[in-house]
């Protein structure tokens, strides 16, 4: 009986979502936070209880399987936590849009793949799962206006490509293991094995958000509904992704520090924090300054999982979870402001912390946490990060803090701009939001606090067990920072701080503090082909496709025109040929007669 | 006995009841449809009647020899009953659209003569356990198809007709060499002997290639597809019947009858296959991208398509050729569905040219999304059909080892989402271009969304159709797929 409740958390959020499609508008909202409430009691009664359940299904192998320990039981809570607050804030942020039907419906189905996903023992679950969401994914940026298709197509090409090599990875993964069942794969990373992991993390740090797979987000951001930031790019696929990339680093492959993975894993990390949080740096979009925030800080999660160390891995999945609560936190704080000022573009914002007093709070511990601020949480799990990376080298560890640096100096001129200066005649009307939207921002704001001060509580409840003989004699808790590292840490931020007061004051206004860097030489250069898209990947990867199906388009045409032109030429030569030699003489027939004749004789008597 | 006469009235209903459909069409029109209707259903049912006991293992037959070696032998077995499940349904569907599709055109009888006669050609194709009576069922489907493409008589349209004609006609030909071939290799047209000859003389490299040459023609395979882009100026019932459902899954199953089944090839063979799938999966996805014309569009996806399901077959193990079946199910559901799409937006709005389109999900809304939801399939998106099919196809290639031709496919399959959506968006959203579109008529929304529906529930039902084809396999395999 106590198993039909893992098909439960998969079957509620879905059908409650198929309804929320036939309800009228009015009621829809209040349905789904009902749903969304159901799933998140459901995900907390069973959290911390191991399940196992498995009925046949697609056969090959291919069994429904369920399995509910730690992990699993952990990343579901945190999902179904995320979704309650969203429907929440949506009940009052979707209030008069049209959409808002589709967008609760394509919510909680979301919900539901993602507890089918965490849930998943057997990797074409969990495959199936974690692809389904592409549908609901391209939904819930489509409803954002008529011109989102694009970018919703962008993003579901993007993702979906990702997620043929995870198919692939999968395929891989089974054949050798001999089973599709995720709890009894270990597997080593030979030849094949490497590539099967390969294809595998592609699917896991794209779904993540890491760079090359990274450029639909600043799209989305300001094409899809806001709350669709707060929850896809912001949590629900970081929890996806970093939940896949641990599990296989951790059991599935056996990824050790020695491993040539390993190091690629952290360069991609590195790289990561860095390219997006310069592009964040110079975003004149509060939500779009934000997506940017979103795909830098998987690099720490990356960079953290792939040092393979224990504090490393600890680090990584405690800032996911940490990364989950600020950025979720910091664009529903975007979402505020534009609810109340109907704009995010920062030139036409200033002055909103004496109107929006709370909102400001919020943003202020949020983007204290993500600067990783002690005694916030984003500067314990940071602090992980960075220990585990110097250990693996100092080059990684530069990356990670010259990363910070930058964080702190892109929110300070975040923050600068759209609640100190002068208040812009825009948005002389702006007041606070409702308390509907108020209630999630404080209590993403109140996590950020909690997880920080009594960080022993996430680390040691959730974090310690996933790691299982790996956390053995090992402290992870906020006694444990290395104090070299945290007061560099705090140094740097220090650094920050003079360093945005003075760009503010030369260049004048917060938000030109960042413009020395935008027009600095060479890197104004790349910020320009940034701008025009040549370094998108997806841009750039579209091109080349075009020019590959123009290629096998003319390989098309030129074997139509065999059929089109060269058959029926050849046909008339032939048919002329024979024409010609019917020019009505008798003597030339009987000379053929003749010929032929002898031919036959030839033939016959040879 | 009564399990023969099902059988035979399975292959005969259709075929001999399409003579009489024009002869109704005098006295009544809606009798006419109705009886095409039934005709087609009837070979459903009676196929599913057939299903307890194939997946029991037993094998039905009717035998009959000729003088002169011929022979007329109807074989009933898992696989060919799937096959004639699969096309039947999806057939009758398509009848149900033709009603109000075809209503407003001349020449209404032999339309419903030739398409019941075309689909009682398929089911005796399907079971046929001789080559002599498979070519000629094959020859009758081409016939057919030559009418069916022509249908509207416009001078380019013939033309189209012929040519489709001539170019399967010439596999076939080349194909009933290999068959005579085969007689004189093993003695035999019968099916059965066949296999028990080859197992002790193995077939000549010639013969293979002459009947893959008739297979490849008929399933629209590189280098002898292009007929199937230019049959696009069909009725679009047609179309999806031609395309998607039946005529170019001929060539499949014939493949898997002779090639997988009966006389299982070697691996170099079998390479040689896949790499010629390979290369028409992606010369077609990439010409699927340039082509503005929507019907063309389709059918170049369905010739990659076509690719990844040669693909299933070649990769000789459980996994892969299972793979192959559900994708002919999946493929069927969903391409049919997108054929009839384009056959509503066709009617509607008078064009098919995608760069003078737009914007009709604002207009045809059910439409729309019936388009959509059966991209997602062919796409191979979760949770609907074509996902299972997809991965096992490819997880099939990768335990054959075949990772260079794996990752072919899979950018192929990229480039099936790239295409997907670039009609997608250019025919459903953006600014409505031409105003007055509106949706289609009840019985034909209700047509699509069926199998926008049913390529739904295929995924989330996903363990009754493999079911069935784990049966399937296990007959194939005893004693035919090379361990």
């Amino acid at each position: 009986m106590t198993e039909n409740i893992l098909i439960a958390m998969i079957v509620i959020p879905l059908i409650a979502g198929l309804l929320s499609l036939l309800l009228p508008k009015k009621g829809c909202g209040v349905f789904a936070l009902l749903a969304a409430a159901v799933n998140f009691i459901l995900a907390v009664s069973i959290f911390n209880k191991e399940l196992n359940l498995t009925f046949p299904w697609a056969g090959f192998g291919m069994a429904f399987s369920l399995r509910l320990y730690q992990f699993s039981g952990f990343i579901m809570l945190a999902a179904a936590f995320f979704g309650l607050l969203i429907s929440l804030y949506s009940l009052s942020f979707l209030k008069d849009k049209d959409y808002r039907r589709q967008f609760y419906a394509y919510l909680l189905i979301s919900l539901s793949f993602v507890n089918g996903a965490v849930l998943a023992n057997n990797l074409v679950v969990l495959l199936f799962f974690w692809e389904g969401l592409l549908v609901t994914l391209f939904g819930l940026i489509v409803i954002g206006g008529k011109q989102s298709f694009r970018t919703a197509t962008k993003a579901l090409v993007i993702v979906g490509l990702s997620d043929l090599c995870m198919m692939a990875g999968i395929a891989l993964t089974g054949y050798l293991a001999g089973t599709l069942v995720i709890s009894d794969i270990h597997l080593g990373l030979g030849s094949l094995g490497g590539l099967a992991f390969i294809l595998m993390a592609i699917g896991a740090v794209s779904k993540a958000g890491a760079i090359p797979f990274h450029t639909w987000i600043p799209d989305a951001a300001v094409d899809a509904p806001l709350p669709f930031m707060a929850l896809f790019p912001a949590t629900l696929e970081k929890l996806l992704g970093i939940y896949l990339l641990a599990r296989i680093t951790l059991d599935m492959f056996k990824l050790d520090a020695g491993s040539p993975l390993s190091i690629v894993l952290m360069i991609l990390g590195a790289i990561t924090i860095l390219i997006a949080v310069m592009m964040a740096l110079v975003q004149k979009d509060y939500k779009k300054l934000l997506s940017y925030h979103a795909i830098s800080q998987v690099g720490y999660m990356i960079l953290g999982i792939g040092t393979c160390l224990p504090a490393g891995i600890a680090g990584g999945i405690f800032h996911m979870l940490n990364h989950a609560m600020y950025k979720c936190g910091l664009f529903l704080t975007g979402g505020a402001v534009e609810k109340s000022t109907g704009t995010t573009n920062l030139e036409n914002l200033g002055g909103l912390r004496a109107k929006m007093p709370v909102t400001f709070i919020c943003f202020f511990i949020t983007a204290a946490s993500i600067s990783g601020v002690p005694p916030f949480n984003g500067f314990f799990s940071k602090e992980l990060v960075y220990d585990a990376a110097m250990q693996r080298g100092w080059i990684f560890y530069l990356a990670a803090i010259l990363g910070s640096f930058f964080t702190a100096a892109s929110f300070l001129k975040l923050g600068h701009a759209a609640y100190f200066g002068k208040s812009r005649k825009e948005n002389k009307d702006a007041k606070e939001v409702s308390v509907f939207m108020l209630i999630p921002m404080i209590t993403l704001a109140a996590v950020c606090v909690i997880f920080g001060v009594f960080n022993y509580l996430p680390i040691n409840n959730f974090i310690k067990p996933i790691l299982g003989a790996r956390a053995e004699g090992h402290n992870f808790t906020g006694s444990s920072v290395n104090m070299t590292l945290g007061i560099i840490t705090v140094l740097v931020l220090l650094g920050a701080i003079i360093h945005h007061l003075m760009a503010a004051k030369i260049m004048g206004g917060g938000i030109k503090a960042a413009e020395h860097i935008h027009h600095a030489p060479v890197l104004s250069v790349v910020y320009r082909w940034a701008e025009k898209k040549y370094l998108d990947p997806y841009e750039v990867g579209v091109k080349f496709v075009k020019i590959i199906s123009k290629l096998l388009w003319r390989i098309d045409r030129g074997i139509d025109w065999i059929y089109e032109s060269l058959t029926p030429s050849a046909a008339l030569f032939v048919s002329r040929t024979i024409r010609r030699m019917h020019t009505g003489y008798y003597a030339v027939y009987i000379a053929w007669s003749l010929v032929g004749a002898l031919l036959i004789m030839l033939f016959i008597f040879r | 006995m009564e399990k023969q006469l099902i059988l035979f009235l399975i292959v005969m209903l259709p075929v001999a009841g399409a003579f009489f459909l024009p002869v109704v069409g005098r006295f009544s029109e809606a009798v006419r449809n109705r009886l095409a209707f039934l005709l087609v259903a009837a070979s459903f049912v009676l196929s599913l009647t057939l299903l307890p006991s194939v997946l029991n293992n037993q094998v039905i037959t009717i035998s009959q020899n000729l003088p002169l070696g011929f022979n007329f032998i109807l074989t009933a077995d898992a696989l060919a009953v799937f096959m004639a499940m699969v096309s039947s349904f999806i057939s009758a569907i398509i009848i149900v659209y033709s009603f109000t599709y075809i209503s407003h055109y001349e020449n209404r009888g032999e339309y419903y003569l030739m398409v019941v006669l075309f689909l009682g050609a398929m089911m005796g194709l399907v079971f046929s356990g001789s080559l002599i009576l498979l070519y000629v069922f094959w020859e009758i489907t081409g016939i057919t198809s030559w009418r069916l493409i022509g249908f509207f008589r416009e001078k380019q349209h013939v033309l189209r007709a012929d040519k489709a004609f001539l170019m399967t006609v010439f596999g076939a030909l080349l194909m009933l060499i290999g068959f005579i071939r085969l007689y004189v290799e093993t003695g035999s047209f019968d099916l059965q002997v066949i296999k028990e000859a080859v197992k002790i003389h193995p077939l000549s490299g010639l013969t293979v290639a002459l009947i893959m040459a008739g297979i490849l023609s008929k399933s629209a395979t590189l280098p002898l597809h292009t007929w199937l882009p230019d049959a696009g100026v069909a009725p679009s019932p047609v179309t999806a019947l031609l395309h998607a459902a039946v005529l170019v899954k001929i060539g499949v199953y014939v493949f898997a009858r002779l090639f997988v089944v009966t006389m299982p090839l070697d691996i170099p063979w079998m390479n040689v296959i896949a790499i010629i799938a390979a290369a028409s999966a992606l010369v077609s996805a990439g010409a699927a991208l340039i082509d503005t014309d929507l019907k063309r569009i389709i059918a170049y996806s369905t010739i990659s398509q076509i690719g990844f399901i040669f693909l299933g077959f070649t990769v000789s193990n459980e996994i892969g050729v299972a793979g192959s079946l559900l994708y002919i199910l999946m493929h069927g559901l969903a391409k049919a569905g997108l054929f009839l799409c384009a056959g509503i937006i066709e009617q509607n709005t008078k064009t098919k040219d995608i760069t003078k389109l737009g914007g009709l999900m604002y207009t045809m809304p059910v439409t729309a999304l019936s388009f959509l939801f059966c991209s997602f399939s062919v796409m191979g998106i979760p949770p609907f059909g074509g996902f299972f099919a997809k991965y096992m196809v490819i997880a099939g290639t990768l335990q054959a080892g075949h990772l260079a031709i794996a990752f072919v496919f899979l950018f192929g399959a990229v480039l099936t989402i790239l295409y997907l959506f670039r009609v997608f968006n250019m025919v459903f959203m953006g600014d409505v271009g031409s105003s007055s579109a509106k949706e289609g008529s009840p019985s034909m929304v209700f047509c699509v969304a069926l199998f926008a529906v049913l390529s739904l529930l295929g995924g989330i039902l996903i363990s009754y159709p493999n079911n069935m084809i784990a049966i399937v396999i296990k007959q194939m395999i005893t004693g035919s797929i090379p361990t």
